[in-house]
């Protein structure tokens, strides 16, 4: 594969780096509150 | 891949950018049949992998006393203005935009960087992609050979494949690897 003859120099400085970041250990989930079971529910 | 060598070449006026260039390149793959340790890697010679999550930086391998890329070297990431030149890419796996910057050599018919990470990617069935380029079948499977290189293939071209005397390891479906490999470079799929 040929790209051809060098045309110019681009010095690219970008604001922000085209990479994406890291992503961030999962926060543990809570268990969601629940009602009581009463006692007596299976009966 | 090929470029054509002039110290004494007149540039164009060199310029600063502030946005990164967006071109196109192809790649190889390796990879567990499990989608674990996959990984781009360029198509031409043993090369590093492509590193997930972080940018790729060029490196020249004929001498240390130049930064990657040079204009009298051949050394830099490289990438494409169109998909055309890469249908003569040896054995691509994948097909993706590419995020450009540092130090660019702009060329007639793409670039050489000094950084680089894919913005999007695609699996291609590298027969499919010599013969009709981006209008190629996607891939169903995935060959897993020898050294974990991976080769997606519609079903056609396995049959193909096999019969010309590819001995695959393992088959298991594209679509699975094509997630993994999203997933690893936390890019979005190419569209077609």
């Amino acid at each position: 594969m040929n790209i051809g003859r060098p045309k110019r120099i681009i010095e690219v400085e970008p604001a922000q780096l085209p990479v994406p970041e890291t992503l961030p250990e999962p926060l543990p989930v809570s268990e969601p509150d629940r009602e009581p079971i009463p006692a007596d529910a299976s009966r | 891949m090929h470029v054509e060598l002039e110290t004494d070449v007149e540039l164009d006026d060199s310029r600063v950018a502030g946005e990164p260039i967006i071109a196109w390149r192809a790649w190889g793959l390796t990879g567990r049949a499990d989608g674990s340790r996959i990984r781009l890697r360029p198509v031409a010679g043993p090369t590093l992998p492509w590193p997930h999550r972080e940018a790729a930086k060029a490196r020249c391998k004929r001498g240390k006393f130049h930064t990657a890329p040079d204009l009298a070297c051949t050394c830099g990431l490289h990438a494409t203005h169109t998909t055309e030149l890469l249908r003569r890419t040896k054995a691509p796996a994948v097909l993706g935009r590419i995020a450009l910057w540092g130090r660019v050599i702009e060329h007639e018919h793409g670039y050489r960087a000094q950084f680089a990470y894919p913005q999007r990617l695609r699996l291609v069935c590298l027969l499919c992609f010599w013969l009709r380029g981006m209008h190629g079948d996607p891939p169903d499977i995935v060959a897993v050979a020898g050294r974990r290189r991976m080769l997606p293939l519609c079903e056609p071209h396995l049959g193909t494949a096999v019969r010309y005397g590819m001995r695959p390891k393992t088959v298991v479906e594209a679509v699975g690897i094509e997630r993994a490999l999203l997933d690893a470079y936390a890019v979005d799929m190419l569209a077609v």
